[in-house]
């Protein structure tokens, strides 16, 4: 039983002494700061999760030996009662080259400064060779190209969104062939042999998508444009040992896109497997060359829990690897999460240094409680030898200052989720409001290619946010009321 | 055949000493004593005699390194610091020379915190009325009845002493110890306050220790009891 002189005490403790709200609104800094660092940094996660998740296929069948066959693999893989549909992927670096700024005499960037300003300027690219029939089928495709021309909007250019996967000649698709009047313009803007009379050119250049942070570098590219892209083949052997040969084509700028994950947009333009294989040496007309393919994109049946789609990834992993030459290394089969491991566990880890920086913030308003109970203790000896006197017991003199301790933790606790609540909710209206008045932005949105800074309270976050804050209250308070407690009255008494 | 009332204190050979660094220094060397139901008793001695450890012990303030107190003939040497502040809120009652009231307190608030450590924060809800009354009128009979809401800082030196004997009676003890009551004021001010506990005890019967340097103020004891050197030399009679 706690008496009633404790909590009586306690109040007028509280009342009495300014520093005690000093401590408070520490307590209530340190529960706000947790809320809402967290809350925008859930949502972030959340947002580059979705991103990440949109930007990739379910699984991924990869590190597959060179000249692995995609045909071989499909029978395999779809062999699998839980697999739906699968899709080629063919992965090479390259370099893209704009015809126009080649042959206006424009350098590319060197210096160390061109290089930090435009990172995606330097023309090198990962080329994903994708199978125009089949790639819809394994990722979001249509809100790839929906999402590319809204990016560029949001940095004040108009385009159109690519149409070269709606071309419903098959063969045209195959190769992502602009429409003809569309490359004969350019063929004239870029001041290339053509014929004259535009309704009898064909078009003939393959296409090629580019992730839409390449605008900065591109800023006057429109469908259509030429660009030579370069690729060195596998080596091959010869008589003077392995030889790299590299192979140039030039295909035609088909759109922007944005798969949501910002390395991959960066990184990436995608372009026709066919003319990609062509590129690598295996020519479809040449009956020893194979549909060579690096990974297999692999969309499973819907409704696959965690559990079943590991593992489905295990069971395909075995067929692929059971379809490969004897000898051949090991291959893998990722789900989303593990082909983007490397940036999700940087996230995650960046989160979790947040999070043990915020719990820091948090140790030190629970020292600052600690240090005012402390000097209160200090400061009410000869208190606590007159409650002694009249006959407080230890336990209700430690509860003194215990109960002031769990008030002030837990008030400011309230009031530090109050506020948490408050600034998530009108985190974006105040953000607009600061900018629109003065140009200052609490949280950059365009750094990080956002409409809105996503703020996401878990309701599991908060609780824990307060209990936490609260124990840890009640676990300072508790040092220095088991001092007041110690006391011993006769010296409380004399004590000056 | 007529059976003599337990004292309300007693003192049983009691033996205090502290020890600093390696050394004992014997404070109070076997000190018996008795104060009786109703009874006014003088402590007089020199400083250093003794006197204030022996009524901290009396109070149970501290515990006797030999020998017993006894309250009402129960002994106390076993109980544990929580039963011995229970004793003392039920049984003593304390008043301080320098008045000891807690500043952040209002007079009346002074007096509610001793009815406040026996009881719950339910408990104490239920009476609270009927503790706040007694109260007011334990201050306005010290005189304070005017006073109630004013602060300790806001009080005169004998106001503060006026509260802090209400504090001490309000829950109605066996005895009042007091330690050098009028030692912090004017000969006038000491006076009225003498009579204000002398009327009080008569009224109530209650037991009184006075621990004082003023052979004066022993004299209007019953009894007096003289300490040197920890230990009791004399008592007498004093009226």
């Amino acid at each position: 039983m706690i008496p009633a002189f404790s909590s009586f005490l306690a109040r007028r403790y509280l009342v009495t002494r300014r520093i005690n709200v000093l401590c408070m609104l520490g307590v209530a800094f340190a529960v706000w700061a947790m809320l809402i660092v967290d809350g925008v940094f859930t949502g972030f996660v959340h947002d580059i999760h979705t991103d990440v998740r949109s930007s990739s296929p379910e699984l991924l069948l990869t590190d597959l030996p060179h000249d692995s066959s995609y045909e071989a693999l499909r029978a395999q893989l779809e062999s699998d009662p839980a697999v739906a549909t699968t899709a080629p992927r063919l992965r090479h670096h390259g370099l893209l080259q704009p015809v126009r700024a080649a042959r206006a005499g424009q350098r590319s960037e060197s210096s160390q400064l061109e290089f930090e300003r435009a990172r995606t300027n330097n023309g090198f690219a990962v080329l994903l060779g994708v199978d125009p029939q089949r790639e819809p089928d394994v990722v979001d495709l249509e809100t790839w190209l929906d999402r590319g021309p809204e990016q560029i909007e949001r940095r004040g250019r108009q385009d159109p969104r690519s149409t070269v996967f709606d071309e419903p000649d098959p063969e045209r698709r195959a190769e992502l062939l602009l429409p003809d009047a569309m490359e004969h313009a350019a063929r004239v803007q870029a001041e290339l042999p053509c014929d004259p009379d535009p309704t009898r050119h064909r078009s003939v250049w393959p296409g090629v998508l580019l992730g839409w942070p390449r605008v900065f570098a591109n800023a006057r590219a429109v469908q259509g444009d030429p660009f030579d892209v370069l690729c060195v083949a596998f080596p091959t052997e010869d008589a003077d040992g392995a030889v790299m040969r590299p192979h140039t084509t030039r295909m035609a700028f088909a759109g922007w896109f944005s798969a949501g994950s910002r390395m991959f947009d960066e990184t990436t333009a995608i372009v026709p497997i066919e003319t990609l294989r062509t590129m690598l040496g295996h020519d479809a007309f040449d009956p020893q060359s194979v549909d060579l393919v690096t990974d297999v994109a692999i969309r499973p049946v819907a409704d696959l829990d965690a559990g079943a789609m590991s593992a489905l990834a295990g069971r395909l992993q075995r067929l692929a690897q059971a379809s490969l030459p004897e000898g051949s290394p090991p291959c893998v089969v990722l789900d989303w999460r593990a082909q983007n491991d490397t940036f999700l566990s940087a996230v995650a880890q960046e989160q979790a240094m947040m999070e043990i920086v915020l719990f820091i913030v948090m140790l030190v308003s629970a020292f600052v409680i600690y240090t005012t109970l402390h000097m209160m203790v200090t400061q009410k000896v000869k208190d606590i030898g007159i409650v002694a006197a009249i006959g407080g017991g230890p336990s209700g003199v430690g509860g003194v200052f215990l109960i002031s301790g769990v008030v002030v933790g837990t008030l400011g606790t309230l009031l530090g989720v109050g506020a948490g609540m408050l600034s998530a909710a009108w985190l974006n209206p105040v953000n607009n409001w600061l900018y629109s008045q003065y140009q200052v932005e609490l949280f950059p949105r365009g750094l990080f290619d956002l409409d809105e800074v996503p703020c996401h309270l878990e309701p599991s976050w908060v609780a824990a946010v307060a209990a936490g804050a609260v124990s840890l209250s009640v676990l300072v308070a508790f040092l220095p009321a088991r001092k007041a407690a110690r006391l011993h009255p006769v010296t409380a008494l004399s004590y000056e | 055949m007529t059976t003599q009332p337990e004292p309300v204190l007693r003192a049983v050979g009691v033996h205090k000493s502290y020890a600093i660094g390696s050394r004992e220094i014997p404070v109070l060397r076997g000190v018996d004593l008795e104060i009786g139901v109703g009874e006014k008793v003088a402590l007089l001695g020199a400083s250093g005699a003794g006197k204030s450890t022996l009524l901290h012990l009396l109070g149970l303030l501290d515990t006797p390194t030999q020998g017993e107190v006894q309250i009402l003939g129960e002994p106390t040497g076993r109980a544990s610091a929580g039963a011995r502040a229970k004793l003392r809120n039920r049984h003593i009652g304390f008043v301080f020379q320098f008045y000891h009231l807690i500043p952040e307190l209002t007079a009346l608030q002074n007096v509610l915190l001793a009815q406040m450590m026996d009881t719950s924060v339910l408990g104490y809800m239920g009476k609270r009325a009927r503790c706040k009354q007694q109260a007011v009128e334990m201050l306005t009979q010290v005189g304070l009845g005017e006073r109630l809401h004013h602060r300790p800082s806001e009080l005169s030196g004998g106001e503060r002493q006026r509260c802090a004997i209400a504090r001490a009676l309000i829950a109605e003890p066996s005895v009042v110890l007091a330690d050098e009551p009028t030692g912090n004021l004017d000969s006038q001010t000491a006076d009225g306050v003498v009579e204000l506990m002398f009327s009080i005890q008569r009224t109530r019967q209650l037991a009184f220790l006075l621990v004082t340097h003023d052979e004066t103020l022993a004299r209007r004891c019953d009894r007096i009891i003289r300490m040197k050197d920890g230990v009791v030399i004399e008592q007498e009679r004093a009226s």
